[in-house]
């Protein structure tokens, strides 16, 4: 793999990905090898910095089943549906509140975060 | 066009491997003791049962294929049943069928899981591929953070608020207290309910189910040859089952009981008026709610003003998970979705001792199952009434 192919895969590795069905334009998430209104399994991939949606439902995790998480409660979730129509569980970092508009980036952890 | 309806079968000896916090033996060990059970409790020879319904958990890598050889079983009729919190009444469905259809003469219908230090923990992990990949990353509240963010948008949405959900978890303890077979059965007040700790907000620690192992289980044969055993039995006067409804809903506010609850009600020739018992899937109060609001006992996002208006112990307006539900039974794994049915058969047998509602001739027994990512899948229902009423 050239240096140049490596600087553009991790540059494109904290872009969030949404999948569009190239048959009939329907997104998804989370992902699948095909489209979930049409079954077509030609599935193109969306990318952008940040995509824009709005938080349906919030909680704060004060219990985890998982021992790595323990250090990091409360943790704060949002149920947030993509402006281009899909809905995913995110990270939510500041007060946003049900109704409100966010943006939804990928983290490090290549885990969905809205702010 | 309609279904056929149910006629001349009957579900019979409810029986339960009593539930405890936490097990050496594997989920088959349960699953072997309510079979054992079943055999005891109708008189028949492990030979007479050709059909067997199988739901568990922690069965793994066994499905029930493996269990028919290690139980020494050779049914002409199986059914693997995957469906978490909808698996018992989807049994008692498919057992009805293949009994009318001539294809099962006398079908054991069994759930059960064992429980130890990392079997939830290892569930949750592996549910499912969007819930590993989508949910579980996020902060491992497995069902718990998915309900949660149900249980926001719903209060939102309705008004409802933590004393109605309270309201449900109280009733309930009250109700465990008569059922020998709960492990939750010191009293709940609504101000202890308010107080307790945070779990995932606005859930708390007794909007959740206390994981525990244990198993369920119930006969299902033609009715003339119940007689004839000497058994009393429980007519299907409808049911319903449905999965994945209105996947283009962006939160669930509504199960699949939506989508059938009129088919059901018109299959029993009933209406819910005529139930003396109700008894839904209680992994949490607000799924509760969303049962009496799919199921037509109240008006779509009048779940909260319908709790205000009913008394839901054994004595009240509406006798609802008179056993105390999982919430203070416990959930023992896919027996979970088993406890509503078995709760009803008893009351409708008259056969619930110490919590027995008067003159229970009719329940209406819901099932919600399977959180796969934002929402749970598998909905279900029956209506149930004594043999001869």
């Amino acid at each position: 793999m050239s240096a140049g192919a490596r600087g553009r895969m991790s540059a494109g590795a904290r872009m969030i990905r949404l999948q569009r069905c190239a048959a009939c334009g329907t997104a998804q998430y989370p992902p699948r090898a095909f489209c979930h209104h049409c079954l077509s399994d030609r599935i193109g991939w969306e990318e952008a910095d940040a995509l824009p949606g709005r938080v349906l439902a919030r909680t704060s995790l004060h219990h985890t089943h998982e021992p790595r998480f323990r250090a990091h409660l409360p943790i704060t979730l949002a149920l947030v549906r993509f402006d281009a129509g899909p809905v995913a569980v995110c990270f939510l970092t500041g007060t946003a509140a049900p109704g409100d508009a966010v943006r939804v980036r990928r983290n490090e952890d290549d885990l969905l975060e809205a702010a | 066009m309609s279904a056929r309806g149910y006629e001349g079968v009957v579900a019979c000896c409810p029986v339960t491997e009593p539930y405890v916090r936490r097990s050496d033996h594997g989920a088959a060990w349960f699953l072997a003791a309510v079979l054992r059970r079943l055999c005891a409790a109708g008189g028949l020879a492990k030979a007479a049962i050709d059909g067997l319904c199988v739901s568990s958990f922690t069965l793994a890598p066994d499905t029930a294929v493996a269990f028919t050889q290690q139980v020494a079983l050779s049914p002409r009729f199986l059914e693997w049943l995957p469906m978490g919190g909808a698996c018992g009444v989807i049994a008692l469905r498919r057992a009805a069928r293949a009994v009318q259809a001539g294809d099962a003469e006398v079908v054991a219908c069994l759930a059960g899981d064992t429980a130890n230090a990392t079997s939830f923990r290892d569930l949750l992990a592996g549910f499912s591929s969007f819930a590993r990949d989508a949910v579980y990353p996020y902060g491992a509240g497995g069902p718990n953070a998915s309900f949660a963010l149900i249980a926001d948008a719903y209060m939102r949405a309705t008004g409802a608020t933590r004393a109605d959900f309270g309201k449900l978890a109280v009733a309930q303890r009250a109700n465990a207290a008569g059922n020998p077979l709960a492990l939750l059965r010191e009293p709940l007040s609504l101000d202890q309910y308010l107080a307790a700790r945070p779990i995932a907000e606005p859930l708390h620690l007794y909007d959740c189910v206390m994981p525990c192992a244990g198993a369920d289980g119930f006969l299902v044969m033609a009715e003339d040859r119940a007689r004839r055993l000497g058994l009393p039995g429980v007519r299907i006067l409808g049911a319903i089952e449905r999965h994945d409804a209105f996947p283009d809903d962006p939160v669930q506010l509504r199960g699949g009981w939506a989508v059938d609850r009129d088919a059901l009600w018109a299959q029993a020739g009933l209406a819910p008026r005529d139930m003396q018992v109700v008894q839904t899937y209680d992994d949490y109060p607000v799924i509760s709610m969303l049962q009496f609001e799919g199921l037509g006992l109240c008006a779509p996002g009048a779940g909260p003003s319908f709790v205000r208006d009913n008394d839901f112990t054994i004595a009240g307006t509406l006798p609802h998970n008179t056993g105390g539900g999982q919430l203070s039974q416990g959930q023992a794994g896919a027996a979970g979705g088993y406890l509503p049915v078995v709760e009803a058969l008893r009351q409708v047998l008259g056969q619930a001792d110490g919590r027995q509602v008067a003159d229970a001739r009719r329940a209406l027994v819901s099932g919600f199952g399977m959180i796969n990512y934002d929402r749970g899948l598998c909905s279900a229902a029956v209506v149930l009434g004594r043999a001869g009423v």
